[in-house]
């Protein structure tokens, strides 16, 4: 059994490995940053670290988070440079088994993002790599 | 204890640490390379570490491991347990001496004898020997049963992050009491609390002062180590050296000085070993006894500079080559493709060193190998440039990462942008007198005091707004003489932020340097100056080949033209095809023989012009100009801008460096003659096989003083009538009569302008006369 954070994306709910995730927290004053690609929302300072806002929505190519609210962040660590992923919606955190398998049918963007699947209760929610939406879209071939 | 020997030995005991998991793992296989090389960098460390600070005893020992290694390095030597165990007995025993060092204590030394004894390869061949030595080591290792007690030390040693935490801490710190000062003063004052408030205050700031000096350390540090290993080293080796040392108060990060410290020594002592000549040999090759070791650190723009000159023979990069090849790094037919800095840089593959003997002080290759792996673990860069005979320059570059860097803070469409104050020349009004803004081409221009600039607008730039009139212009240097201005709506303030790196993303744009966090806790970036400039000016090209079937329509010959300001302050310009690069040299670099001075550029020493002396400055910045065959430098002020030229040239009257001039806005500019550059550089040694030109008048003082040089310079050798001939005369010119008996074509010159209908040429149509004797002499031959 591991931890994994509960989030919403659009209209998914995702899973993330709890072990990859620092806190969570509600982000306001994003720095835009210009001149870099759409999913990097901007900086935004956590006490005195700077951190780069990634717009998950965008990474997904699903459009963009509405930021006009405040919106919630989960806060990761990848290559030594810090995160924060723009979500939708944190839900909850549970216990689930090992992923599974995706299943076969997966809009190119999410099956790019997923690792599997885990069970909770009923449902298989999608497990979400967070490094992929740090990279954000795939570029598309010259 | 002197600092030094504190450090040597915390760093000592320190790598033990590290590698004892490494002996371990050799022990286990000894066939390992990786773990081989890295206790063979352990004992070359410690050796040259002895070395300067006079611990034979160590240096003996290392110096024999390592000469054990080197044999197992190079493969003529197959590692066996006994000689597994030979090391690690001496490795034991380095630790050894090091806590006695500590508790300034010493250890008997006979038992030193037996461990360099069981190194040797002919003790440990024989089985029955080989065992005898393990007993040597085993009863080494019993020895010192007394524990060494170790002296108090009021210096530690840190895990860095254990400073970026408590770094970390006091930067929350401030920005908690910004917040609390902001809500003290919204509540209204209270003069009790306003009192605790600014003790609160203070504290925090002289904390936040301490923990970011434990960080930032002024590059002093690494320097004031120097003087003493060079002397210590010059002594050591008969030589004599003068070693200067500048830039001590550059900041850096303590952890990078830290990952300098060891490739710094290492090229210093290769310097001091292999570069610097002892004082006769010095003498012989005519230099001056004292040699000359240089170092010094600035920074440039995002990075670092270290560099370290010496004046000694320089490294010649054929036998570089020649190595390579022996050692098997590269094949004939990739050292014949290589470039002479490609050859040069070939010594810092692993395993090759251009020491023909090994010295107790350096020389095994491995510390260039090691330097670069070093400097290239930080994220830096190391370049050599070297020329045989006249010495060798390393220029070490690190990042600004983690470094303080005073900046000045602008803004576009209220987004704040932070530039570093190095790259910054000026700021001005575009409203001013002195400046002027132009629109060409859709792309933005300022002339400010006559110097034409490319504006980049900040706000359009950065995709903020539409271009605006700028409030201000910043004028920047982006690195290679190129400058440019950003118009930016305001400036706001100058401060020292700490810069971190980026994440990848946003490095990827190339226009930025870095984050910072500034005390109003609003994230701001850091501009790459030049990354901004090449970025901008892939539009700028593009626009100017969309327009340039409009150009050339219009007919007219658009030629691109580099702008200059010369030495004497003149604007002058020369063709842009001719320039093959733009370069800084250090002026002590110029050699000056019979009235011509000389640069050395990749190992060639090419002839160097200047219209006005040699500034006094270290650096002097040469165009290097090319005609295909040969090259030759000009010595500039600065590089202004490179335009296209369309204007009539005047041609001037007398022949010299100034071809004529064109006008461009309505200013002069002096166009260089490359003609008489080339001809006057090529002239200067006429080889064997140049043309003979025979002077009939021998006894006319203007042939001599006057028409001689003249075709000397033009490439042609001179010879004087009545005197003895060695060779066939190719053309003779005369004034007067003609010679009897040579069998050559004639040109003969005259002494007005005005024609006299006959074939004669005037005296002064330089072109006339150099047209007529290439003729001759093509159809002569």
């Amino acid at each position: 059994m591991a931890l994994y954070l509960i989030a919403r994306i659009d209209e998914e709910t995702i899973a993330l490995p709890a072990t990859e995730i620092g806190s969570v927290v509600e982000v306001d004053q994003i720095a835009p940053v210009p001149r870099v690609p759409s999913h990097v929302a901007g900086l935004f300072a956590l006490r005195s670290r700077v951190l780069t806002v990634i717009d998950t929505r965008a990474s997904l190519e699903l459009g963009a988070i509405d930021r006009d609210v405040q919106a919630t962040a989960v806060i990761v660590e990848c290559e030594g440079h810090s995160y924060a992923l723009l979500v939708d919606e944190v839900e909850d955190v549970i216990e689930a088994g090992p992923p599974e398998p995706c299943p076969a049918l997966l809009s190119a963007s999410w099956r790019r993002a997923a690792k599997g699947t885990i069970r909770h209760g009923d449902d298989a929610i999608l497990l979400i790599d967070p490094a992929i939406l740090v990279a954000g879209p795939e570029p598309l071939a010259a | 204890m002197d600092d030094l020997l504190t450090d040597f030995i915390a760093e000592t005991r320190e790598t033990l640490e590290a590698l004892a998991g490494e002996i371990v793992a050799w022990e286990a296989n000894p066939e390992d390379r990786t773990r081989l090389d890295s206790i063979f960098r352990f004992v070359h460390t410690v050796k040259g570490s002895c070395g300067f600070l006079d611990l034979p005893r160590l240096q003996r020992l290392s110096h024999s491991a390592e000469d054990a290694l080197a044999e197992v390095r190079s493969g003529a030597r197959v590692p066996d347990p006994a000689l597994v165990s030979a090391v690690l007995a001496i490795i034991d025993r380095i630790g050894e001496l090091t806590d006695a060092l500590e508790a300034n204590e010493t250890l008997p030394e006979g038992e030193d004898e037996f461990l360099v004894a069981a190194l040797s390869a002919r003790h440990a061949a024989p089985l029955a020997e080989a065992a005898a030595a393990e007993t040597a080591v085993g009863k080494i290792n019993v020895m010192p049963a007394n524990p060494p007690t170790r002296a108090v030390s009021r210096s530690i040693r840190l895990p860095v992050e254990l400073l970026d935490r408590l770094m970390a801490g006091v930067s929350d710190m401030v920005l908690a009491r910004n917040e609390l000062s902001r809500l003290l003063r919204a509540g209204g004052s209270n003069s009790v609390t306003d009192v605790a408030f600014e003790r609160l205050s203070l504290c925090v700031g002289e904390m936040r002062d301490a923990i970011t000096r434990t960080r930032m350390s002024r590059i002093e540090a690494l320097f004031s180590a120097l003087p003493r290993m060079v002397r210590d080293l010059a002594s050591e080796l008969g030589k004599k050296v003068k070693l200067e040392v500048d830039g001590g108060d550059v900041e850096l990060d303590r952890e990078m000085i830290e990952m300098i410290r060891d490739p710094l020594t290492h090229i210093v002592r290769n310097a001091l070993d292999h570069g610097i000549e002892n004082p006769e040999q010095r003498r012989n090759a005519g230099k001056a006894e004292m040699g000359r070791l240089r170092i010094g650190a600035r920074q440039s723009a995002n990075q670092i500079l270290i560099e370290v000159s010496d004046d000694g023979r320089g490294i010649d990069a054929e036998r570089v080559v020649r190595k390579a090849i022996n050692a098997g790094l590269v094949t004939a037919e990739q050292a014949a493709a290589m470039t002479w800095s490609r050859k040069l840089d070939l010594i810092f593959e692993p395993g090759l060193s251009t020491a023909d003997h090994v010295t107790g002080v350096s020389g095994r290759g491995v510390g260039m190998d090691v330097v670069r792996a070093n400097i290239e673990r930080i994220g830096g860069t190391v370049d050599i440039d070297s020329t045989l005979g006249q010495g060798l320059r390393l220029s070490l570059r690190v990042p600004l990462t983690l470094t303080i860097i005073p900046a000045l803070t602008v803004s576009a469409r209220g987004t704040h942008f932070a530039i570093p104050r190095s790259a910054i020349d000026e700021l001005v009004r575009p409203k001013s007198d002195q400046v002027r803004l132009e629109r060409i081409g859709g792309e933005s221009v300022a002339y400010i005091r006559g110097v034409r600039l490319p504006v980049i607008d900040l706000g359009r730039f950065m995709g903020l707004s539409e271009e605006t009139e700028p409030a201000l212009l910043v004028v920047l240097r982006a690195g290679g003489g190129e400058r440019y201005a950003l118009g930016v709506e305001a400036v706001h303030d100058h401060e020292e932020l700490v810069v971190k790196p980026a994440a990848p993303a946003l490095m990827a744009s190339g226009v930025y340097a870095g984050t910072t966090l500034p005390d109003n806790s609003r994230p701001m970036l850091l501009l790459d100056v030049a990354g901004i400039a090449a970025a901008a000016s892939v539009g700028i090209s593009q626009a100017a080949a969309e327009e340039r079937p409009v150009a050339t329509s219009k007919a007219k010959a658009v030629l691109p033209t580099l702008l200059f300001r010369d030495l004497d302050g003149i604007t002058r310009g020369v063709r842009l095809a001719l320039v093959e690069r733009i370069e800084d040299v250090p002026t002590d670099s110029v050699v000056e023989t019979g009235g011509v001075q000389m640069l050395p550029l990749q190992g060639r020493l090419t002839t160097l012009h200047s219209v006005a002396p040699l500034p006094d400055s270290d650096r002097l910045r040469v165009l290097r100009l090319s005609d295909g065959a040969g090259g030759l430098a000009y010595a500039i002020d600065q590089v202004i801008d490179v335009i296209e030229l369309s204007g009539e040239l005047s041609p001037t009257p007398v022949a010299g460096p100034i071809a004529g001039v064109i006008l461009h806005e309505d200013k002069p500019v002096e166009m260089l003659d490359p003609y008489w550059l080339f001809s006057s550089a090529a002239g200067a040694p006429a080889n064997d096989d140049s043309p003979l030109c025979l002077v009939a008048d021998a006894d006319d003082p203007w042939a001599r003083e006057v028409l001689a040089p003249l075709l000397g310079t033009a490439g042609y050798r001179v010879s004087f009538a009545g005197e003895p001939l060695g060779d066939r005369i190719s053309v003779v010119v005369t004034s007067g009569s003609t010679p009897e008996g040579i069998d050559a074509p004639v040109v003969r010159l005259r002494g007005t302008p005005d024609g006299t209908g006959d074939e004669s040429i005037y005296r002064y149509d330089r072109d006339g006369l150099l047209r007529a004797l290439r003729q001759h002499v093509a159809g002569g031959n």
